[in-house]
């Protein structure tokens, strides 16, 4: 008998959970846009992470993606880039792949990436070169084979100058692109 | 034949004097081209001062350039950074349009490269900037005054539904018989 009361009880959560129940999904989706209201707790959250981005309360960092890897970055940090990439000595470069931006307090994740103008990351080249020599040495026992070859892969190293969120939260996107 | 990258020094990224946090400096301070003046391995070289040279000085007006011509000898390459590193190169029998590649990359990079085997290719002074993560993150505050061994803390819902369970809350349903059809619908 407690048994069944239990997976009742269950039952009853999955169609009216406080949250996120199958009913109250379509409740919503049903409701015409105009009666739709946004809970208080998300209007206070969403003003105090404004208050805090106009603060400027604590250090951000963002994670980037730049030439098929992600980085977490923050100011003044420095990456070495791996493979040919044109950018030169001394260019300031705006990184905007940006997926996941955050502070001490909250963090902005992107859908995959955080709204475009929303957080400007800004890096510069400092230097490009190439890497020391790699040895790629092969060999098969016994079956007279041998490879070796040496190499040395482009390198850039990025200076992040700068992290920060440019405008606010939940405000309509600006046409940056 | 050579594993010497495996006895170079290790070490980390780096960059001499804040650069690009304010402004960026160019870190090739000299460059010194030595060459021959009839011998055939210095052919490049010749023509790269002939052609490129005074562009490269009119360029770069931060990198003072000294020419050095030797009786038979091979051209060499010889460039001092900021940081003190001096890179030597041979660049024998190396054609113009070699020469001006690494001579492009020997003014782009920011100090001996070869020298060193990168440990990580990121530094940042900041690690963790919401703090590093340990099990006691997101937990319920309760577990610090909680009794341990605790049947509520220590119940494992982390396994998935099991069959029988999913069976038991479907004839559940069916017996309520409310609603079943937007369980049908929901995905």
């Amino acid at each position: 008998m407690a048994l069944i009361r239990a997976g009742l009880q269950r039952l009853a959560n999955v169609f009216s959970g406080a949250q996120a129940g199958v009913l109250s999904r379509f409740a919503t989706h049903l409701a015409p846009i105009e009666s739709k209201s946004v809970p208080q707790t998300t209007k206070d959250v969403i003003a105090e992470c404004n208050n805090l981005i106009e603060k400027n309360a604590s250090r951000n960092f963002a994670i980037v993606h730049l030439l098929g890897k992600q980085w977490r970055v923050t100011d003044g940090d420095l990456l070495v880039i791996e493979g040919f990439w044109p950018p030169t000595i001394g260019d300031k470069i705006k990184l905007d792949k940006v997926l996941l931006a955050g502070t001490k307090d909250f963090s902005l994740i992107g859908r995959p990436l955080v709204q475009p103008g929303l957080v400007e990351v800004i890096a510069t080249v400092i230097s490009k070169g190439l890497s020391h020599t790699r040895t790629h040495f092969k060999k098969k026992r016994r079956k007279q084979y041998m490879r070796i070859n040496f190499q040395r892969a482009p390198q850039t190293i990025l200076r992040i100058n700068s992290v920060e969120i440019a405008s606010k939260i939940n405000e309509a996107p600006k046409n940056v692109f | 034949m050579s594993a010497k990258h495996m006895f170079l020094k290790p070490g980390f990224v780096r960059a001499p004097l804040q650069n690009g946090i304010g402004r960026y400096v160019c870190q090739l301070q000299r460059i010194v081209l030595k060459f021959c003046k009839s011998n055939g391995a210095s052919r490049g070289m010749r023509d790269f001062i002939e052609q490129d040279l005074v562009d490269f000085a009119k360029v770069n007006p931060g990198v003072v350039v000294y020419l050095k011509p030797r009786r038979h000898r091979g051209p060499v390459v010889v460039a001092e950074y900021l940081n003190g590193d001096r890179v030597w190169m041979s660049v024998h029998n190396k054609t113009h349009a070699e020469i001006t590649k690494w001579i492009e990359v020997l003014r782009t990079q920011q100090g001996n490269n070869a020298s060193t085997r990168l440990r990580k290719y990121q530094y940042t002074d900041h690690p963790s900037i919401q703090g590093p993560w340990t099990p006691f993150t997101h937990k319920l505050p309760e577990l610090n005054t909680a009794e341990l061994p605790n049947p509520a803390f220590g119940a494992n819902n982390r396994l998935p539904m099991s069959a029988t369970e999913q069976l038991r809350l479907m004839f559940e349903a069916q017996k309520l018989g409310e609603k079943s059809d937007d369980l049908k619908t929901a995905e």
